[in-house]
Formats: structure tokens, C-alpha cells, sequence
């Protein structure tokens, strides 16, 4: 069962009760006050009959009349007043009475206080009203009474009731109508949104739903649409990501190529070609070549995927660190010819994992060695620890400006060739980048062609 | 007359195995290692059969050079690492007439080396291995001048072992190609062919015997 059906059918309902207990309500009261008024004036018309026709009686009787005089004159000094409704009564004798009921029966007026007595009730199908009371005239107690037949006030009453109901039950059937039509309308933004919830499941992320007004199910479509938006992006970022990684793999996979195929060409020479030794030698070479160059790939690949779980960090004295990055580069430096200059300011200790900014350290001095051609005369790299930073610095060919934006990029080489000559792996300067921002350093570079660059770690 | 390959592949490594290969089975080449320099001497020195281009190259990439290459009627073979199918498309509907990706095995390259310069018709089908001559246009093999009459079998694997000179072919590889079947067990009908082709021609040096693998034809 639909929401709309429900809320209608649930409105509809109550609406029939309360428009029931109102209208029974107001009949109830409609019809006790149009019998007290319909009461009211039979006792009003009873006692004034009764009063006229008590104190004529009385006037005129005196005790030596007869018993069928004073009976002819009672008799009479009723007529005077009464009509069709007038019932006078001697005991349970009638003196005169146009009724075919004997009003007795059913109003007994107390003969101690003299009150009047009020009967309302179904005497012989008929509706009736009797009013009696008392009165004496002589020595005859009289019974006055007052038969009035109401049972038109109660078809009167019957008909109204009837036309009440009639009126409910065309307001509640009409009520139901508007109330489905005004649920519909608002429940409309309710079935937009289970259709965009429905498109959203299908892949349709960028699906939204218009809203418009104050009311809960517009603020539920603005949630909705938040939510939907907070699901797009996220989608989008997973997406990114995932490329990303896809396009990483692809490189990875694209970089292991060459080697591989070096490594299987030289093996096949190896195995299966007559050679000479030179020639042997050199194939076992590019053979050793390709494996240090895959190594090389691989520690950095590990590295690189390391520092995705988070790092951690200790308080570390610079100067510590630059010593032992000093000794670990210096040798292999040295073999090319190029010196390592150490600047060493006063630092207080920065929170590092040594580890990984040794591993950043060393990267960036390779790559400032990597600038210098072997014919080049004064090949110095200078490493500078300066309050919260490091600074390398080389003062070779420099990086060209539009290469410096993608530097950092996995794979990328300003020269290609080159970098492949020199053993470069293509991910140095991409592990710098995830270290420093491991660390919270931003990382920056300047450099002019042919004058030098400056990479700086700032904490 | 050689063939002539225009080699041009910046990986030294990959270079020196290919450029080592061509050699010792008897193709003479020339190499480069820029994109660029290889167009430019083109323009002076055109004379190849065939052009194996890496496709990543410093100075020109393989699909620009591609175009001088096909300007003097090169046919064109790529090596390249670039395993995604739009590159191989790319670089088949600009001309060139195959690819190989990397890594690849020099067996491969030779196989499709020898398809495209046979279908451009620049394949040299005249083979020497020392004083002996195998003239594959003709069906007919000299020995230092004077001709020798080889059964069908032992010609076909003559025939192979001269396109593979100095490298080792297996019997499985003979069977294959010679035989034209997957070898079912029995490899002694090789053997038999290679002793008789050592006696008739005077190759029981030349053609070594290679310990678990098979047979080369040497002439180096």
C-alpha cells in the first residue's frame, strides 16, 4: 500500500469519526433542548388551565350543591378553558376528554406535595407528552391534565439526523477526495525521489532532484541531494584513484619491459649464439645492467608503497642525519667526481623518521650528481640543513620550465635516454615527494637551464 | 648481396643484443640511437631492406620517423613497450608493416623480419656459410663452386640452419619447420639428416653439436 493511500485512508477515517461524535453530539443536544421547550409550554398551558379552571370552579361551587350539579358545573367551568389537549379526570373517571388515552396511567401527580407530573413517552405508536396535576373543588380532588401528541417533533428530529448524516457523509467523501489529491501533491517530491534513487543505483551519480519549498520531504530532498552529491565525489575520487593506480601499474609494468627485454635477448644470445668473448662479456653485462637497474626499481616501488601505511617519527638532530647521509653518498660520489659539500647551521631537532628522509636525502644528491655531464669541470652538490628545512643544490644543466610541474611524476624524465644511461629508475624524485608529504613538508624546487637547481624539504 | 637492416633503438642494451644478432646471421645494418640523426642521415644513405624503429625515441618518436622511412619504400617493422592496442593500430595504419613488443625473443623478430622482407620481395634467398653456397631461388647448393644434390629433408635443414647461422636451433625447432609437425618422439631423423648434410657438404666442423639443445651452423 502506497504512503498517499495510506496517509489518506488514515486522515479519511478520522475525519469520519470526528465529524460522527459532532454531529451526535449536536443532535443529542438539539433534541433535549427541543423537548424541554416542547415540555416547557405544555406546563405552561397545563397550569394555566389548570389555574383558570380551579379558581371558576371554586368560584362559582358552593358545599350544598348537589353531587350532579357541582359535577354539570366542573364540567363546564372546564369546557370554558380547555381544548382538544384539556383532560379532566375525577379518579380514574373521565369528566372530560377528547384523548383516546387515560393520561393517568402515566402521569401521577403526588396527592402529599401537589406538583405537577410531566410524562413523556410511546403510548399506542404515538408520541405523547402529558402534563398532570391535582386540584380541588369541594370535595372532588380533579385530575387536570394535558395530552399533547409530539410524534411529529420526533419525525422532525428523525429527518434532521438523517440529513445530518447525509451532510457527513458527503463532507468526509468529499474531504477524502481533497485530502488524496493535497497528500499526492505533496508526496510527489517522495516518488521523484525513490525514481532518482532508483537511477542513482543504476550508475546515473551525477542524477540530482529539484526541490523547491520549506516543507520535510523538500529538506529531505536537499539531504538527498547533498548525499548524492557526497557519493559523486567520492566516486569521482575512487575513479581518479583507481586511474591513477592503473596508470602507475601501467607504468611499472611498462618500465620492467626494457630490461626484460635486454635481460632476454642477451640470454638468448648467451645461450644459443656463438660469441666471442668480448662479445660474451659485454651481453653478461647488460644482463647484470638490467637486473641492478630492476632492483633499483623494485626498492623503490617498495618504498613507495610502504609509506602508503603511514610512517613513524622520532625528534632528530639534523646534523645526525646529514653525518650519516654524508657517509652514505660520499663514496659513490666520489667515484664520478663529484664532491658533497656538507653546510651544517645550529637546528633544533625536526620529527623525522630517519629512515625515510636519509632514503629523500640521498635521492635528491643523486639526482643534483645526475645533472653534471662526466666532462664537466667543478661537480659539487652541496646539501644544507637550515632551520626547519634542507636544501640540495647542484649547479648543473638545470630542469627546463615545463618539465618542473611533472617532475615528480612517476616515470617522468626530462630526458629519457639520459636518465636510462645514468640507471635512473624513473621514480627518485616521485619517492621524495611521497616522503616529504608523509613528513607534512612541502617540497619545492628552483632552477635556471644551465645554472642549476635547489630542491628544498621545508618542515 | 646482404640485406641491409636501419636499426634505431635509444636502449643500449636492447640495441647491442639486436645489433649482435644481425651480424652473426649474416645481416649488415647500421644503427642509431636518436630519432632525429637517423632521418638526417637518411636523406644521404638510404640503401636498407627493411628499418626495425623503437617507437619512444629522444630527438624523433618512431611514428614521425616512420614517415621518412616509408619516403625512400622501407618497409617498416616496431619494436616498442607499448602494449596497448592503440599504438599497434596507429603505428599498422601509417605503414608499417609489423610490430614486435617488448620483450621480445630475437627467433620472433627474425621469423617476421624474414615474413615482411619476403612479401616486400628484398628477402636475399642466396645463403653462404663458408665454401658453401645455398641459392634458395634455384633449389640448388654449391660446394666451393661445384653443386651438390641434397634429398628435400636435407635441404630444408640446410636451409634453416643457414638462416640461423651461429645460433643454435633445437630439433624440436627443425621438426617444426622441416618437418612440419610437432616432434612425436622421435628426434633421430634429425640427427640422421645433419650427420649426412656434414658428410656430403663437409660440415663436421661447421655444424656443431650443442650439448641438450641442438645444432649450429658456425662461420664466424
Amino acid at each position: 500500500m502506497k504512503l498517499r493511500h495510506k496517509i489518506s485512508l488514515l486522515a479519511g477515517s478520522i475525519l469520519l469519526l470526528v465529524l460522527l461524535i459532532c454531529a451526535g453530539a449536536l443532535l443529542l443536544y438539539a433534541r433535549k433542548t427541543i423537548l424541554a421547550l416542547a415540555e416547557d409550554q405544555a406546563k405552561d398551558k397545563q397550569s394555566a388551565l389548570a389555574a383558570s379552571f380551579s379558581s371558576m370552579a371554586r368560584y362559582y361551587s358552593v358545599p350544598e350543591d348537589s353531587d350532579a350539579a357541582r359535577e354539570s358545573l366542573i364540567r363546564y367551568c372546564f369546557t370554558q378553558f380547555a381544548d382538544q389537549e384539556g383532560v379532566l379526570m375525577r379518579g380514574s373517571e373521565p369528566l372530560c376528554s377528547s384523548v383516546s388515552v387515560d393520561p393517568s396511567l402515566y402521569a401521577v401527580p403526588d396527592r402529599e406535595d401537589a406538583r405537577t407530573a410531566v410524562y413523556q413517552g410511546k403510548v399506542d405508536g404515538r408520541q405523547l407528552l402529558i402534563v398532570a396535576s391535582l386540584e380541588w373543588v369541594q370535595a372532588d380532588t380533579l385530575y387536570v391534565g394535558l395530552v399533547r401528541d409530539i410524534t411529529e417533533v420526533y419525525d422532525a428530529m428523525a429527518r434532521l439526523t438523517r440529513l445530518f448524516l447525509l451532510v457527513c457523509a458527503a463532507g468526509v467523501v468529499l474531504g477524502m477526495g481533497l485530502l488524496f489529491l493535497a497528500v499526492k501533491k505533496s508526496t510527489a517530491p517522495l516518488s521523484r525521489l525513490t525514481a532518482a534513487t532508483g537511477e542513482i543505483a543504476a550508475g546515473a551519480y551525477d542524477k540530482r532532484v529539484t526541490v523547491s519549498g520549506r516543507d520535510e520531504v523538500s529538506d529531505l530532498g536537499r539531504s538527498f541531494n547533498r548525499m548524492a552529491e557526497a557519493v559523486e565525489n567520492r566516486i569521482a575520487d575512487l575513479t581518479e584513484q583507481n586511474e591513477r593506480q592503473r596508470l602507475f601499474i601501467g607504468g611499472v609494468s611498462h618500465e620492467f619491459k626494457t630490461p626484460l627485454a635486454a635481460v632476454r635477448l642477451h640470454g638468448d644470445l648467451l645461450q644459443s649464439a656463438k660469441l666471442s668473448e668480448a662479445e660474451r662479456a659485454d651481453s653478461l653485462q647488460h644482463i647484470r645492467r638490467a637486473g641492478a637497474y630492476m632492483t633499483r626499481m623494485t626498492q623503490s616501488l617498495m618504498e613507495l608503497l610502504l609509506l602508503d601505511q603511514g610512517i613513524e617519527t622520532e625528534e632528530t638532530d639534523p646534523a645526525d642525519l646529514l653525518i650519516a647521509v654524508e657517509s652514505a653518498a660520499r663514496d659513490s660520489l666520489a667515484t664520478r667526481g663529484v664532491t658533497l659539500v656538507i653546510d651544517r647551521q645550529a637546528a633544533s631537532p625536526l620529527p623525522l623518521n630517519r629512515t625515510l628522509m636519509t632514503s629523500l636525502l640521498l635521492n635528491l644528491i643523486e639526482n643534483a650528481a645526475r645533472s653534471y655531464d662526466p666532462e664537466d669541470g667543478d661537480k659539487t652538490v652541496t646539501l644544507r640543513a637550515c632551520g626547519r628545512c634542507f636544501e640540495v643544490s647542484d649547479h648543473g644543466r638545470g630542469i627546463p620550465a615545463e618539465a618542473q610541474a611533472r617532475i615528480f611524476e612517476p616515470f617522468y624524465r626530462v630526458d629519457k635516454s639520459r636518465s636510462r644511461k645514468q640507471g635512473g629508475s624513473g621514480l627518485g624524485l616521485a619517492l621524495v615527494k611521497a616522503i616529504a608529504d608523509a613528513h607534512g613538508a612541502t617540497l619545492s624546487l628552483q632552477s635556471e637551464p644551465s645554472r642549476g637547481t635547489t630542491f628544498r624539504v621545508q618542515f | 648481396m646482404q640485406n641491409r637492416i636501419l636499426l634505431v633503438e635509444d636502449d643500449q642494451a636492447i640495441a647491442d643484443a639486436v645489433a649482435l644478432n644481425l651480424k652473426i646471421v649474416g645481416y649488415d645494418y647500421a644503427r642509431f640511437e636518436d630519432g632525429r640523426a637517423a632521418a638526417d642521415s637518411l636523406i644521404e644513405d638510404h640503401a636498407f631492406d627493411l628499418a626495425l624503429l623503437d617507437i619512444m625515441l629522444p630527438g624523433m618518436d618512431g611514428f614521425e620517423l616512420l614517415g621518412h622511412v616509408k619516403k625512400y619504400g622501407i618497409p617498416v617493422i616496431y619494436m616498442t613497450a607499448k602494449a596497448d592496442a592503440a599504438s599497434e593500430i596507429k603505428g599498422l595504419l601509417d605503414g608499417a608493416e609489423d610490430y614486435v613488443i617488448k620483450p621480445f625473443d630475437m627467433m620472433t623478430l627474425m621469423v617476421r623480419m624474414e615474413k615482411v622482407l619476403l612479401r616486400t620481395g628484398r628477402l636475399n634467398r642466396i645463403y653462404r656459410a663458408g665454401d658453401v653456397e645455398l641459392d634458395d631461388y634455384r633449389h640448388e647448393v654449391y660446394k666451393a663452386g661445384e653443386r651438390v644434390e641434397l634429398r628435400p629433408l636435407e635441404y630444408g635443414v640446410l636451409l634453416y640452419l643457414m638462416k640461423h647461422k651461429n645460433l643454435t636451433v633445437t630439433r624440436e625447432q627443425l621438426l617444426s619447420e622441416v618437418w612440419g609437425f610437432e616432434y612425436m618422439g622421435e628426434s633421430r631423423s634429425v640427427d640422421v639428416k645433419i650427420s649426412s648434410l656434414r658428410r656430403k657438404l663437409g660440415l663436421g666442423d661447421a655444424i656443431k653439436t650443442v650439448q641438450k639443445l641442438g645444432y649450429r651452423l658456425e662461420d664466424r
